[in-house]
């Protein structure tokens, strides 16, 4: 049997107060304000982090943008100085390659046998250099091959054999900077010139002149 | 909390009230102001596993100051306090008002008892209170509307201006100053119903304070406590909740019919007092001093039986009325009724009984079938029943 049926409570239910310290009635409330305040605390520090982090982002945005105009500017002094270090770098294998051909030249006119009469005296064109190889950017300061070879060509009359003997073998010593042992005769042969009635021999001795070095 | 958020629609936030009735495991009944007695009556009943215990029993001191009698005097609030013993999370509290009713009633007498309000004495000072009828706060408490003002009975439903409705089960209403309460008895369209002034009630409600043990979750009237009060006796158990039971009351006598745990019938013995008048009665009669009257009543060397029958017989007389109408209306025959609240001379009463009417009358122990803790004082138990019945009442609780 239930003890309800005979319970005539006239206490509303609005009127029971709480027997407990900690009332539920107000805590509730207090506890609810307390998670909104901690919600908009919460709210507040993410709000501040979140703009720090902003700020953050655009100081280093802005650094980067500064530093990449420097870099770029570093970079391209880099580049530059590279280009002129290279420069300076094959001027001075230029430097070094020099062939001075002048003393040997004169001396080799002291040298010239009576009986010789040169026509021509000339250094062969050195073979082009191709200072552009595939797939490169910028074309090459100096050449690919840093030894140049020429020739030195002697063209010339003689009345006889024996004076462009003496001549070649004048030159075999004393003359190392100009040409070096190797040679060629081209062509030797009797010439239409004619003096004194005797006709003269015409000439063609090809010098191998020593290698020309692009070398420090 | 009420939160309107538009113009017709509101929603309604129920916080915990951390004090409900329902089912409490743990309760104080409390009677206050009990005639004859110059403190109160305190039992605290807990439920355990193994049953039901009574933790602590005794006559706690009576609030400060009396219970209001006009809502002038309802801005002294006492606050009462309870001894260690009976700090438990709640109190049902019944209380003696003679502005308090409890019958049993059809809805339409009920109904029209809403309608009638406050006696006429009391009409007067009521309307007086212009701060209780116009919704303002009040003592620390915001009326949801402004106090039903007090109306004469309307003798026809037109001439009525204003019909309450009738009150669902088990919840009070306020009505023309006054709070009630109905049950549905056994019987269909027939209700007990009580009722106090509101400014009782709420005095009453305020009476134990907020945050502190025990605070109220129960106010009854002590009628209505009283029979709560057999409702765990294992005679009343076994016989399925079916019985009739008689309450001797110091100033008045009460019988009361249960048929299969449910009431069905309450009645108080007109004519009659309670056991102050039948006290006094053996004493003048006898000759006897006070402190002697019980021993004449429990003891045989002096015949009280003279002395006592002229206060006996009336009950009897409303005892047989009362079981001709249980096994006519109900079909309840009873050999044995319950005789309850009595103290001392319930031996002649079951003579006169069977004499008569050939019933035997049972006076149990009111904590039988519970659990006296140690060290509990169980001596005053008849003077504990209202008490008592609050408490069980005031547990909500299935046996």
């Amino acid at each position: 049997m239930k003890t309800a049926a005979f319970h005539l409570n006239l206490l509303k239910s609005n009127e029971v107060l709480s027997s407990s310290p900690v009332r539920l009635r107000v805590m509730l409330p207090v506890g609810a304000l307390l998670a909104c305040v901690g919600l908009l605390v919460w709210w507040g520090v993410l709000f501040t982090q979140i703009f720090l982090a902003k700020t953050q982002a655009r100081s280093i945005k802005e650094d980067l943008a500064t530093k990449n105009s420097a870099h770029a500017e570093a970079i391209q002094k880099r580049e530059t100085a590279r280009e002129l270090k290279q420069q300076l770098e094959q001027l001075e294998f230029y430097k070094a390659g020099v062939r001075a051909i002048g003393a040997p030249l004169a001396k080799f006119a002291e040298v010239v046998p009576m009986r010789v009469q040169l026509k021509e005296l000339s250094i062969s064109k050195p073979r082009p250099q191709v200072l552009m190889p595939p797939g490169a950017k910028v074309p090459l300061f100096g050449p690919i091959e840093n030894v140049e070879t020429q020739k030195l060509v002697i063209v010339g009359l003689a009345t006889k054999e024996t004076p462009v003997v003496s001549l070649m073998e004048s030159l075999e010593s004393g003359f190392e900077t100009l040409v070096t042992g190797e040679h060629n005769v081209n062509s030797f042969k009797q010439d239409n010139t004619e003096i004194d009635g005797k006709r003269l021999l015409s000439f063609e001795i090809e010098y191998s002149m020593p290698g020309r070095r692009f070398a420090k | 909390m009420k939160l309107q958020l538009t113009k017709d629609k509101t929603i309604e936030i129920k916080f915990p009230s951390g004090g409900g009735a329902k089912s409490a495991g743990d309760i104080t009944g409390i009677e206050l102001f009990a005639p004859g007695e110059t403190g109160c009556p305190a039992v605290r009943l807990i439920r355990k596993k193994k049953g039901w215990h009574i933790a602590a029993t005794g006559f706690v001191k009576s609030p400060d100051g009396e219970l209001p009698m006009r809502w002038e005097d309802t801005p002294h609030q006492p606050i009462w306090e309870m001894p260690r013993e009976f700090t438990s999370p709640h109190a049902a509290l019944a209380a003696n008002s003679p502005m308090a009713t409890f019958a049993q009633s059809t809805a339409d007498a009920v109904v029209q008892d809403m309608m009638s309000g406050l006696p006429a004495q009391d009409i007067k000072s009521a309307l007086s209170e212009k701060t209780s009828l116009d919704g303002k706060k009040r003592f620390g408490i915001k009326r949801d509307q402004p106090a039903a003002q007090p109306q004469k009975p309307a003798t026809t439903p037109e001439a009525s201006a204003h019909r309450p409705e009738f009150p669902e089960a088990g919840k009070p209403v306020s009505e023309n100053g006054r709070r009630f309460v109905v049950r549905p008895m056994a019987e269909e369209n027939f209700h007990l119903c009580a009722s106090l002034p509101e400014f009782q009630t709420l005095w009453l409600s305020r009476l134990l304070p907020e945050g502190k043990r025990p605070t109220a979750s129960s106010i009854q009237v002590s009628e209505s406590a009283l029979m709560a009060s057999i409702l765990l006796q294992p005679e009343f158990i076994a016989a399925d909740g079916s019985a009739l039971a008689i309450f001797a009351r110091p100033d008045s006598t009460y019988l009361a019919g249960y048929k299969k745990g449910e009431p069905v019938l309450w009645r108080r013995c007109p004519g009659v007092g309670g056991t102050l008048a039948m006290r006094e009665t053996v004493r003048a009669t006898l000759g006897l001093d006070e402190e002697l009257v019980d021993s004449v009543l429990n003891e045989s060397l002096i015949d009280p039986r003279p002395a006592l029958e002229p206060f006996v017989r009336p009950i009897l007389g409303q005892l047989s009325l009362s079981l001709d109408y249980l096994a006519g209306k109900h079909g309840l025959k009873f050999d044995h009724a319950f005789l309850m609240g009595i103290g001392a001379g319930a031996a002649h009463w079951s003579a006169y009984a069977e004499e008569s009417l050939h019933l035997k009358l049972l006076s149990p122990d009111p904590f039988e079938g519970l659990v006296v803790d140690k060290g509990v004082d169980s001596g005053n138990a008849s003077r504990q029943l209202v008490a008592l019945g609050a408490a069980i009442a005031g547990m909500e609780a299935t046996t």
